[in-house]
């Protein structure tokens, strides 16, 4: 991690123009969808930000998984960056969805699986960072946090399943023609950069007031 | 592991229905959202089956709060904490044990908010009332082993009711709607598709949630501050 | 040896408790350890008790051949208010898988002088009494390593013999016993070893003899808690642990 962090502004500013390439690549290139018109257009920034945090929440848990079995401070401190960066992308998708929602179905906020799952997945992840937060031993935090780290992925798809079973409305699925599919992977793809690129700021960022508490302690040692 | 989980579980139970208040205090709360909430009813109205389900699962889960908080808050009196981490027995015996009071503990409050959801919302118990029972014990320890788990968490806080509540409540939310649905099956009488779905998923629940408390707890209940 | 420390350190966050202490504990012997507030004492105990893991440094129990039963007597005592001095004592027992029959409980609190108060809570004890049914409680099991901390607190002459005599006789059973106290010099002719923590670190670990030969080399500030410290921390009801 420590090795490509030097390419952390760089994957940044160049996920950032990707992103307002892509820009052309959506109201340009890709046509617009016959029946849901402009609007659907929301949905190629919309499903990148899904997705990546969606992901963030895994590695959230992966990194959670190997705080506990090694006690290694690194993977307390990614879980911490990518909750913050998950809840964020989450918190994003919730409100391109609802715009969608409002201009396609004339509702802010309707009971589908997916989206009950990602306000849920805001709900706990949340809380996740309001434990992070509190004034505790670092290593309790850290243990206390990985618990509920893994516990809050453990329960994602029990959410989705049982949102999925409350009310059996989909979003009508769209067959996407190839410049659709084109440009969804062009606008995923940019995110990656700029979600590596904010992950390893923010890691980075934790990483150092360790580092000084950690060379702090070091010199305590030493000292005679 | 057993014998410690029992010892501690007796020894609990003595404690909250002797000094009374603990569970006491968990039951009003209960009892007062379910009275609350039948204010929003003209009289002579009846609340929907589903609105009345919902209400007395929110009752169980504030009640749970509440009784976890205080089993918890038990072992902090006085440091016992420390001596239950040094007892030889293995740390789950303490999950385990808080698990079981605090079943009883919920069961026993339950027992009231039923009735006070039939009187204060105007519900009846239709033939399907095995189905409710069945979602209750099913729901109940899914709660209680998360609840056991994450009561731990809040040992030593300021505020731990309102921690453990956002922590806890979208956590549950798989249980609290499959709770719902089946509630609201048995007070109105008419099961809609998905019965056994919504069983699969609360078993589901209480087997992740058992076997990660298992296999977490120590991580989480030990004698550091 | 019954316990062995090796390069002991503890932090609290960035702040080094201490570093670099290696002690041993015999059995069949008393090791006083002392220090300023502060120094440490509570956190070493701790440490000793595998309560807390220390930041740096090997515990090792019986030369590792097996788990050896501890008992520790911490700030705090470990009592139930709502419940009785007697089903305090049987609730430990029971956790330490101790079946005993109702003799040795009963026993036991006519040791520490409690018979005529078993059927009563707790929470009616005053400190005195409380302090001495949480003796019974450490003392009852017979543990081979015995950690106390400051287990003087809050006793009054009488208690003070009684505590004596309960460490003479674990000893005496072969318990070793690490015995934190504030006030060295008049407990000093009760121990056969002497640990001093002072300036974050090991001051002095060695027999009394040694101790009370070398004693005028040894940093003031370990050899004794000022009185009027040790007031305070009685009237604050003990220190933060």
């Amino acid at each position: 991690m420590a090795g490509l962090y030097p390419l952390a502004p760089f994957l940044a500013l160049a996920g950032g123009f990707l992103l307002a390439a892509c820009q052309w690549l959506i109201l340009v290139y890709a046509p617009t969808e016959a029946t849901l018109g402009l609007p659907q257009k929301i949905f190629y920034l919309h499903l990148p930000l899904a997705w990546w945090g969606l992901f963030s929440f895994f590695l959230v848990f992966i990194a959670s998984g190997a705080y506990l079995a090694s006690r290694k401070r690194f993977w307390d401190v990614l879980a911490g960056a990518a909750a913050e960066i998950g809840l964020a992308l989450a918190a994003l998708a919730l409100i391109s969805g609802a715009i969608w929602a409002k201009t396609s179905w004339g509702l802010w906020w309707t009971w589908d699986a997916r989206l009950t799952t990602t306000l849920v997945m805001c709900f706990i992840y949340a809380g996740y960072l309001v434990v992070r937060g509190m004034d505790m031993q670092p290593d309790r935090r850290a243990r206390i946090a990985a618990v509920l780290g893994i516990v809050a992925f453990l329960d994602v798809p029990l959410v989705f399943f049982s949102a999925r079973l409350w009310s059996y409305i989909h979003p009508p699925s769209i067959s996407l023609e190839p410049e659709m599919k084109h440009t969804l992977v062009a606008c995923i793809a940019s995110f990656a950069l700029l979600w590596l690129g904010l992950l390893l700021f923010r890691w980075r960022l934790a990483q150092d007031a360790i580092n000084l508490e950690e060379t702090t302690k070091e010199r305590l040692m030493r000292r005679e | 592991m057993l014998k410690a989980a029992l010892l501690i579980a007796s020894k609990d139970l003595r404690l909250t229905m002797g000094r009374g208040s603990g569970l006491l205090q968990a039951l009003l709360l209960g009892l007062l959202l379910i009275f609350v909430f039948s204010l929003s009813l003209t009289p002579g109205q009846r609340m929907s089956a589903q609105g009345a389900a919902a209400i007395f699962w929110m009752a169980s889960a504030f009640c749970q709060v509440l009784i976890f908080s205080t089993l918890y808050g038990l072992e902090e009196i006085n440091g016992q904490r420390q001596g239950l981490v040094l007892a030889p027995s293995p740390a789950q015996g303490v999950w385990l044990g808080k698990a079981l009071a605090g079943l009883c503990l919920l069961v026993a409050s339950q027992t009231l908010f039923l009735p006070a959801t039939i009187v204060f919302l105007g519900q009846e118990i239709s033939d399907l009332w095995r189905l409710g029972l069945a979602i209750v014990i099913i729901g109940d320890i899914g709660i209680v082993a998360i609840g056991s788990l994450l009561g731990a968490l809040s040992q030593g806080q300021s505020a731990r009711e309102s921690l453990l509540s956002i922590v806890l409540f979208p956590l549950l939310a798989p249980l609290f709607l499959g709770g719902i649905r089946i509630g609201s099956a048995v007070f109105s009488g008419k099961l809609s598709e998905g019965a056994d779905g919504w069983f699969g998923i609360a078993l589901a629940f209480d087997a992740i949630f058992v076997a990660s408390a298992l296999a977490l707890f120590p991580s989480v209940y030990n004698a550091e501050e | 040896m019954l316990l062995q420390l090796r390069d002991i350190a503890r932090f609290y966050g960035s702040r080094l408790v201490f570093k670099g202490v290696s002690l041993g504990v015999r059995r069949q012997s008393v090791t006083l350890l002392a220090g300023a507030n502060g120094a440490g004492k509570s956190t070493l105990l701790k440490i000793m008790a595998g309560l807390i893991r220390p930041s740096a440094g090997d515990i090792l129990m019986d030369d590792g051949k097996e788990a050896v039963s501890v008992g520790f007597l911490g700030h705090m005592t470990f009592l139930y208010p709502e419940l009785s001095a007697m089903e305090n004592l049987r609730f430990w027992a029971k956790l330490h898988r101790l079946a005993l029959p109702l003799s040795s409980f009963e026993d036991m609190l006519e040791r520490v002088d409690l018979s005529a108060f078993a059927g009563e809570k707790a929470k009616s004890f005053s400190r005195g009494m409380a302090q001495r049914l949480n003796l019974a409680r450490v003392f009852l099991p017979r543990p081979a390593l015995l950690l106390l901390d400051e287990p003087g607190t809050g006793l009054d002459t009488r208690s003070t013999a009684i505590l004596h005599r309960e460490i003479a006789s674990a000893k005496a059973d072969g318990a070793g016993i690490v015995w934190i106290t504030h006030s060295l010099e008049d407990d000093i002719a009760r121990a056969d070893t002497v640990a001093l923590l002072a300036d974050r670190r090991l001051a002095f670990s060695g027999s009394v003899e040694d101790y009370k030969r070398r004693r005028g080399a040894l940093p003031t500030s370990a050899i004794e808690a000022r009185p009027d410290d040790v007031n305070t921390r009685m009237a604050g009801g003990g220190e933060p642990c």
